[in-house]
Formats: structure tokens, C-alpha cells, sequence
């Protein structure tokens, strides 16, 4: 421990270069809080008609979001503490897309069709949360070889929890939007356990396939030009795969089968370096959807969407969101009407499947871009932990997570975009919701732990 | 100075977006800067990608000849289990038993959480407590015995 505190206070390996990372994000937060400010005194007419330096609103008025900025610092100074040598990039990115998240929130809630005044507190309450669980788990996976022991602890216990979510949601309302969370309490603290499946089945697929990668690899038949590989060994991925597909198509949750589906295509192939295995899934992949098409009819009315949602019967019903979300895009521009000033709230569900279309209508295609390029840094650093790790497990850890971020930035964007029929999945740290953020929080936690040398590292 | 309502906002619009983009270039510059040091260190471990050697000095009851010379990469796993880049088949030396691994121009050595133990020079390793290790240190686990060498 006295190692560690000579650690923080030695200048000279202080983490400076991620406190220089935490400028902009906290200069982002105070120009969209500042603009939110100016065009609620405006509407009011209280506002002024010229701006110079002495009729700006007072900084006191922004004091909620000024937590975000103490909050970032704080997890700053914890991380230099706890893991002085991790990447110093993570928590800046984090901080930039959930601060993003907040401001987005705090000017969605009061336009919304039922105004929630609130739900920009509530998101900075809940990112406030992720970053304790962040800091909770650098600390937990101090030795992350326990993480790999109980994998199937892990595996089965998040699929356990989904299952209660299944059965509870067989009395509730399907075309509700929250159908798949589970109430806790009568506080109505709704928490999301599909979150925490796709964590859980990460650590699992990664802990598994270090222990068989070689037999992945190296092992199966040829049969004239195909590869049979070694399916006795596969027993274990594809059980969970299948479980929980089913539990997702159960929950109409297509957004999340085709995450957890992505995640075990991309580990695999990570672990075996075998397209092989990437041909076979899409194949099943193949099977699956047309079972699935012909089998449900909301996956036929989500495919139909994609193609028709300009008819005019269909834009003012089944497609109006599409429809709406293209509009919104449309009408931002390059440079977007300025934050504030759109009118992203036509869209329905706009703060949680559609924050990508309110984002690309205020700060235009050059806003939109920038965040698509964070999440891309975001993806990059991952898969550089990935590859200078210290053993497998935590090679597949580290690419596994890099993946899922990856895949769930494709999967809603393009949703957002009518190139593929719509899923209800969150944009990650953006999109309003308690149980994403956290969950978020806890990967950026394992890829900060992840990013270290062992606990021991000294020179002797 | 002063500015229109609508200048002031378009100011500010312009100035949220350019803030993305710096953000962004600031990043960058940070990671590639780490790219350079990573570069720098494996140039240096691409010339000789074995960082090292081990020379068994008592094989234990292992089926190995002592003198036999062994090559380190990083990183290289020791144990019984034969995913191990390193198999030792003595009854003393656990499945997953220690690794050896670079980091920062040193050699680290770490214990596994391996039953009988791994000694640096007689002295037992913490499990998981990395140590670095200099070149002549010797190396048991369980009843094999190596000598680390350049």
C-alpha cells in the first residue's frame, strides 16, 4: 500500500496527461449547459438581446452538471491512486460520451410529450453511479484470476436473472418500451439484467476459450475443403449462445441476440484466428433469422419497416419513429441548428432509441461524426489493451469488451439510419438509462484493470 | 465588445463541435505517443523475439536433461497442464504454476497460485506478486530447478 502512495505522489508518474484529457470534456459540459441557460432566458423573455462579458448567466445556475466535472476529477484522482499505470485514455472518453449523455438528457426531459424536468439530474445521478462502480471494480479485480474461475458462476447467473425478467414479463405489455426490466422494490428502481448478461457472458466466453483456444485452433477434421471443427469442445459456447438467444427472441429483444451473437462470433474468431468459424455462424446466423422471421411476426414488421417506411400509410404508423429520426437528421445539416434550438422531441422515444438523431439535429453531421470517431478511439484503445495483455484470458477479456462497445455503436446507428430493421439497444454512456450506464462503467473499469501490470510490479 | 443573441449562440455552437474535435486530437496525440514508446520496445524485441533463457540445473522428476537449454518469449506460462509453453510433467509442479513475462526492459516472474510454490534464489513468491528477475537467478518450481541466462 505504501508503494501505491508513493505511486500518486510521485510527480514525475503523476497521471497528468489524463488530466489534460479532462479539459474538453468539462469545457463541453459548460458551453451546453451555457447555451441551454441563454435559450431558456430567451423563451422567457427575460433574455438579453446582446451578449457582452457582464450579462452572462451566473455560473451558479449550472450547478448541477458542475457535479459531472467534480465527479470526473474525483475518479481521476481515485485512478491515479489504485491503478497509477493504466491507459490514461479511458476515463476522459467515458467522461466525454456521458457528458454527452446528461446534457442531452437535461435538454430532451422538459420537451418530451410528458415533460420529466428531471431526467437530466436523473442521468448525471446515474453516471455519478457508474463511476463508483468503475472505481469498484479496478479495485475488485486487483488479482483478475478470480474473475476466470467462476466462469460459469457467471455465465449461469446472469442467465438466471433474464429468466426472472422472462417470466415477469409474460403479465406485462409487450409494446411497452421498459417490458424488459425488472422492478425492484416499490421505489420502481427499474434495472435492466440484459445489461449484465453481456457482461457476464464476455468474461465467460473469454475464460472458456483460453482454456481451449489450441483445440479450436489446431484441432478438427478436414472433409475434402471443409473444415469440421471440434464441436465436443463447443459444447459449452454454443449452449450459452443458443440459451440465450432464446431468452432475447423470448423478450423481443432482437437488438440484444444479435449483440450476444456479435460477441461470440467476434471472440471466437479472436481466440482461433479461423474464418471458418465466422462462415459457420453466419450460416446459423442465416438459419436463425429465417426461422425467426417466419416464426414471429414483430420480426417480419421490423424487416418490413426497413423497406416501406415512406409509404404513406406506413410513415404515419408503423414507421412515423423512422421516419421522424431521418428528419430530424435531415434538418441538423452540417453544422446542426444548435444545441437547444431543434426540435428532436417529434421523435418518439427519442431519448432513449433515438439520441443519435437528436445529436445528429443539433450538432449536425460534423457533431455526429465527432462522436462516432470517439466511440472509434474508444474501440481502439480496447483492442490495444487487447494485444499487449499479459496472457489470454485477459487478451479475449479486453477484445471481447472492445467488441461489444463496437457492435452496439453499429447496431443502433444503423437502426438510427434505416439501414437495418430498428432494435431497441442503447448508444453506450449516451443513451438515458441507469443499468447501460453502469454497465458501461463496469467494462471501462475491467479494460482500466485490465491496462495495469500486476498488483506487484516492483522492481526487486 | 458585443454580440447579437443569434451571433452569440452560433458562436457557441461552433465552439461545442470544435471542442469534439479537439477532444478527439488530444486523444490522438496522447496515443501516439504511447505508440512510440511501444514502438521503441518492440524493435527491441522483434531483433530477438526469445528474451531470454532457462537452463535446467536439476530436472526433479520431470523428464527433462539437465543443461538442457529453454527459450523465453513473452509470455511464456509454466506447468503441467500442456497449453503451458513450457510443459513440466513432475508431480510437484501444479497445473498452471507460474509465467514469466516483459514489462518496462525487466524480466517479471509471477506465481500462479501453484501448490508447492516458486522460489527466486530459495526466496518464495507471494501468488500473483510479480518480481522482476535479473539474469543467474535460479528459478524452482516445485522439484525442478532452472537458471535464468540472457
Amino acid at each position: 500500500m505504501q508503494q501505491t502512495m508513493r505511486n500518486a505522489f510521485d510527480l514525475r508518474r503523476y497521471r497528468w496527461s489524463e488530466l489534460f484529457l479532462l479539459i474538453m470534456p468539462s469545457l463541453f459540459i459548460l458551453l451546453g449547459m451555457l447555451q441551454l441557460q441563454l435559450i431558456a432566458q430567451n423563451s422567457t423573455g427575460k433574455g438579453p438581446t446582446a451578449i457582452n462579458i457582464n450579462n452572462l448567466p451566473a455560473i451558479d445556475v449550472l450547478a448541477p452538471q458542475l457535479l459531472l466535472i467534480v465527479a470526473l476529477l474525483a475518479t481521476h484522482v481515485a485512478l491515479s491512486w489504485l491503478v497509477p499505470n493504466a491507459d490514461r485514455t479511458l476515463l476522459p472518453i467515458a467522461g466525454m460520451l456521458s457528458s454527452m449523455g446528461v446534457l442531452m438528457a437535461t435538454r430532451l426531459g422538459p420537451d418530451l410529450p410528458s415533460p420529466e424536468p428531471r431526467l437530466g439530474f436523473k442521468q448525471l445521478i446515474w453516471v455519478l453511479i457508474g463511476f463508483g462502480f468503475c472505481i469498484a471494480t479496478v479495485f475488485a479485480t486487483r488479482s483478475i484470476r478470480w474473475l476466470r474461475l467462476y466462469k460459469y458462476t457467471w455465465a449461469v447467473g446472469g442467465i438466471i436473472l433474464v429468466a426472472i425478467t422472462l417470466i415477469h414479463a409474460r403479465n406485462v405489455n409487450f409494446d411497452s418500451p421498459t417490458h424488459d426490466q425488472l422492478n425492484l422494490g416499490p421505489a420502481g428502481l427499474a434495472f435492466q439484467p440484459s445489461e449484465l448478461l453481456k457482461i457476464c457472458l464476455v468474461i465467460f466466453y473469454a475464460a472458456y476459450l483460453a482454456e481451449n483456444r489450441e483445440i479450436l485452433a489446431l484441432e478438427g477434421r478436414k472433409v475434402g475443403p471443409f473444415y469440421i471443427p471440434p464441436l465436443k469442445h463447443m459444447g459449452p459456447l454454443i449452449g450459452m449462445l443458443l440459451v440465450a438467444l432464446v431468452l432475447f427472441v423470448g423478450l423481443r429483444e432482437l437488438g440484444l441476440a444479435l449483440l450476444i451473437f456479435g460477441i461470440f462470433v467476434s471472440m471466437i474468431y479472436l481466440a482461433s484466428g479461423r474464418l471458418a468459424y465466422v462462415f459457420y455462424s453466419l450460416g446459423g446466423f442465416a438459419v436463425g433469422a429465417f426461422i425467426a422471421y417466419n416464426l414471429f411476426s414483430y420480426v417480419r414488421d421490423r424487416v418490413a419497416i426497413v423497406s416501406t417506411a415512406f409509404q404513406p400509410d406506413v410513415a404515419d404508423n408503423k414507421g412515423y419513429q423512422i421516419v421522424q429520426g431521418l428528419i430530424a437528421l435531415g434538418s441538423g445539416g452540417v453544422l446542426g441548428q444548435g444545441f437547444g434550438l431543434g426540435h428532436p422531441t417529434f421523435v418518439p422515444a427519442v431519448q432513449t432509441d433515438y439520441v443519435a438523431a437528436a445529436i445528429g439535429e443539433e450538432f449536425g453531421l460534423a457533431g455526429l461524426f465527432a462522436i462516432l470517431g470517439i466511440f472509434m478511439l474508444l474501440v481502439y484503445r480496447s483492442f490495444r489493451i487487447a494485444v499487449r495483455a499479459r496472457d489470454t484470458f485477459e487478451q479475449l477479456l479486453a477484445g471481447g469488451i472492445g467488441s461489444v462497445f463496437a457492435i452496439q455503436t453499429l447496431v443502433i446507428l444503423a437502426g438510427n439510419l434505416k439501414l437495418m430493421p430498428l432494435t431497441g439497444i442503447p448508444l453506450p454512456f449516451i443513451t438515458y438509462g441507469g443499468s447501460s450506464v453502469i454497465a458501461n462503467f463496469i467494462m471501462i473499469g475491467l479494460l482500466l484493470r485490465l491496462s495495469t501490470p500486476a498488483e506487484g510490479d516492483q522492481v526487486a | 465588445m458585443s454580440l447579437s443573441f443569434e451571433e452569440f449562440l452560433l458562436v457557441l455552437r461552433i465552439a461545442s463541435i470544435a471542442v469534439l474535435y479537439l477532444f478527439i486530437l488530444q486523444v490522438v496525440l496522447v496515443a501516439r505517443r504511447d505508440l512510440a514508446v511501444a514502438t521503441v520496445q518492440s524493435a527491441t524485441q522483434a531483433a530477438r523475439s526469445v528474451i531470454g533463457h532457462l537452463v535446467v540445473v536439476d530436472s526433479g522428476s520431470a523428464p527433462l536433461a539437465p543443461g538442457t537449454t529453454l527459450d523465453i518469449v513473452s509470455p511464456t506460462t509454466l506447468g503441467r497442464a500442456p497449453i503451458n509453453t513450457i510443459v513440466l510433467e513432475s508431480n510437484l509442479v501444479s497445473m498452471e504454476h507460474a509465467r514469466i513475462y516483459f514489462r518496462s526492459n525487466s524480466l517479471w516472474v509471477e506465481d500462479l497460485g501453484s501448490k508447492n510454490g516458486t522460489f527466486l534464489n530459495d526466496q518464495q513468491l507471494a501468488p500473483q506478486k510479480a518480481v522482476a528477475v535479473r539474469p543467474r537467478d535460479i528459478l524452482r518450481l516445485g522439484d525442478v530447478r532452472f537458471r535464468i541466462v540472457p
